[in-house]
């Protein structure tokens, strides 16, 4: 009965380490991280040093846990030991952030750990792990979509009919009425014209696994927004056009597999980070 | 006189004999000469990241040929600065400035010296330890090894504890086996395989050896002339001539023999082959630039007023490449009243929108 109390306690308190990373905020604003930070990200850094700080903290922080759970008291301690100082690292990584980290519980909470007791290890757990929590939801989105992403306005296309340079939204408008080119006219019936329209619309589609290759070095994603389910598509768009009494129900089928491989696939991962970096380009132009 | 004539003839043979004795020493008895004379010529500071200005003392002709190539403008680049967002993208860091490039391990990014690129210390100089082995580390011990340490638990490897800094001892690494005064050398055969050029072009070398070609990429970007290796006066006449691989990485010059463009008509329609035939990657290649051949095709009337104007564009991010030894067809429809087409060819690298003609087709139809 006596180990399932403790296995129980253990998962509570682990649980308990997780929680902070989870945000309740209502209202959510993604302010732009401090200056400070460039430091600890590529380019002036050749590694991802916060990151990996991060998960310095993470890791010891985590080890407690897993260390009193195996009794592991000795490796407990010295994990405990290691959160303090690589949160004191931390903080002094960002001075701008220094209000975030509150030395005091995490003091407490390596000492905690040397008396062996699983609730009051568990007790003061709550309180650090809080600071965590409060800079991920105030800062954690604003990281990513500053370090991790890079920004799709400064992506520049050719584009492959006219062969002018584009920034990449408008390149997007512009697909997006090559698009419109092909559906409008194919749904009044205008199939010659349509057919034309999808010739610079496909050469226009097809040109995004270009810019896949702007951030990322594996083909495997082009496959997977630009790949042979859109080219099987375009075929079959180009099949209806092609005959004598085109089928209106698949040339719209395979419409909407282009809609869902390419459009909704790309926006659903990039585009909400794209509407963060916008909103502060805007913000920085409407600065200057 | 002719005591002081055998005194000057005893002089001029004792000149040639030491001359002759330093060559030989230089090019092929290096061993026979004292080490503490070594390290009196020895300059430390070349293995402590020089610039390519200081290798250029000696290295003049090499210096002057990698100042030309596209590897020295890979940090300076206007485009590579427009299309990684001010050098900002994390994936390019690696091999625009690589910080040591052995053969088969992508490089990590350096912070020192940025602005010479792909220049003369990530390629030439590091230690004996094993690829791989980071610069002024060895590798971290295996779990095993670490007594009652956390993170063998599966914790974090930053809590690994410190490791005796060490990759080796550091000399200037190269193709040949020979006696350089300033600093050590030690020969290194990777520099005579494609392995260590795909260190960053990683998709290029994979391209290659699907194609099984004995050809490597130092064969064709590289390709050797007699020289000598230094250009140092006096001291550099004693190294012997030997093949000297072209820094200036050749690229880009596609000859009649490599790529063959036919045009016929067939079915109501322009057909034109574009047959790579002799380079063993794709053409053109990239990992991340975005290099491109255009193929045109501009109808005409008997006027000479153009008609229609098709379009094709082969390249490597779009996954249209031309693959080695194989042709592609495309097909441009006719259109009533033409009389005339020209079809051409254009090929445009991945650092530039200019454009250069590769092929030109004129046909009467």
């Amino acid at each position: 009965m006596k180990g399932h109390y403790k296995l129980a306690l253990t998962a509570l308190l682990i649980l308990l380490a997780v929680l902070p990373v989870q945000s309740f905020a209502k209202d959510m604003v993604a302010k732009e991280p401090p200056k400070s930070l460039d430091k600890l990200y590529p380019p002036v850094n050749k590694e991802q040093k916060w990151v990996q700080q991060m998960h310095k903290i993470s890791g010891h922080f985590g080890g407690v846990f897993v260390d009193m759970g195996e009794q592991d008291w000795e490796n407990a301690e010295k994990h405990a030991a290691r959160f303090v100082e690589s949160y004191k690292e931390a903080a002094d990584m960002v001075p701008e952030w220094k209000d975030y980290f509150d030395h005091e519980s995490a003091r407490k909470f390596a000492e905690e750990v040397k008396t062996r007791d699983a609730a009051r290890i568990g007790k003061a757990a709550g309180p650090v792990g809080k600071t965590c929590g409060k800079c991920h939801d105030d800062q954690y989105l604003s990281v990513w979509t500053r370090y991790h992403w890079p920004s799709a306005d400064k992506i520049a296309i050719t584009d492959p009919v006219d062969e002018k340079e584009l920034k990449y939204g408008k390149y997007m408008s512009l697909l997006s009425g090559a698009f419109k080119g092909v559906t409008v006219n194919f749904g009044e019936g205008q199939y010659d014209r349509a057919k034309k329209a999808l010739g610079g619309f496909k050469k226009r589609f097809m040109e995004l696994k270009s810019v896949c290759s702007k951030c990322h070095t594996g083909d495997a994603v082009k496959q997977f927004y630009v790949g042979e389910a859109s080219a099987q598509a375009f075929d079959g768009m180009e099949a209806e056009l092609n005959s004598p009494k085109p089928n209106p129900g698949n040339f719209w089928k395979h419409v909407g597999t282009l809609g869902y491989e390419g459009c909704k696939k790309c926006h659903l991962t990039h585009r909400a980070y794209a509407i963060v970096q916008e909103i502060w380009e805007e913000k920085e132009e409407a600065r200057k | 006189m002719k005591r002081i004539r055998i005194l000057l003839l005893i002089s001029a043979l004792s000149a040639l004999l030491v001359v002759a004795g330093v060559y030989f020493a230089v090019n092929y008895g290096s061993r026979w000469i004292p080490e503490p004379l070594v390290q009196l010529a020895r300059e430390p500071d070349l293995l402590e990241n020089a610039e390519s200005k200081k290798c250029s003392e000696c290295h003049k002709l090499i210096f002057e040929a990698w100042k030309k190539s596209r590897h020295s403008r890979a940090w300076v680049s206007e485009t590579y600065i427009k299309n990684s967002e001010d050098r900002s993208k994390e994936k390019c860091l690696a091999c625009h400035i690589p910080e040591m490039v052995r053969a088969g391990v992508k490089p990590d990014p350096r912070l020192w010296n940025r602005d010479e690129g792909i220049y003369c210390v990530p390629c030439h100089v590091f230690g004996d330890a094993p690829p791989g082995t980071p610069p002024g580390a060895t590798p971290p011990p295996a779990c095993a090894e670490v007594e009652n340490s956390p993170p063998c638990k599966g914790g974090r490897g930053d809590s690994l504890p410190v490791v005796t800094p060490a990759s080796g001892t550091l000399a200037m690494n190269g193709p040949y086996d020979l006696f350089s005064p300033p600093h050590p050398t030690r020969q290194n055969p990777d520099y005579r395989k494609s392995k260590f050029c795909g260190s960053c072009h990683q998709k290029t070398l994979k391209e290659w050896e699907g194609t099984g070609s004995e050809k490597t990429c130092q064969s064709c970007h590289m390709p050797p002339a007699e020289a000598r290796l230094t250009q140092k006066f006096i001291l550099g006449l004693f190294h012997a001539k030997k093949p000297v691989g072209d820094h200036g990485f050749r690229h880009g010059e596609i000859g009649d023999a490599d790529l063959a463009m036919e045009a016929r008509i067939a079915g109501g329609a322009i057909a034109v082959a574009l047959t790579n035939q002799t380079i063993p990657h794709l053409v053109p290649t990239a990992d991340n630039g975005d290099p491109r051949l255009f193929l045109y095709a501009v109808l005409r009337d008997a006027a000479g007023v153009e008609l229609e104007k098709y379009k094709e564009i082969i390249a490597p991010q779009l996954e249209t490449a031309l693959p080695y030894r194989k042709t592609a067809e495309y097909k441009f429809p006719l259109v009533p009243s033409a009389k005339r087409a020209e079809i051409f060819l254009q090929y445009q690298p991945a650092w530039s929108k200019e454009r250069s003609d590769v092929r030109r087709i004129q046909m009467d139809l």
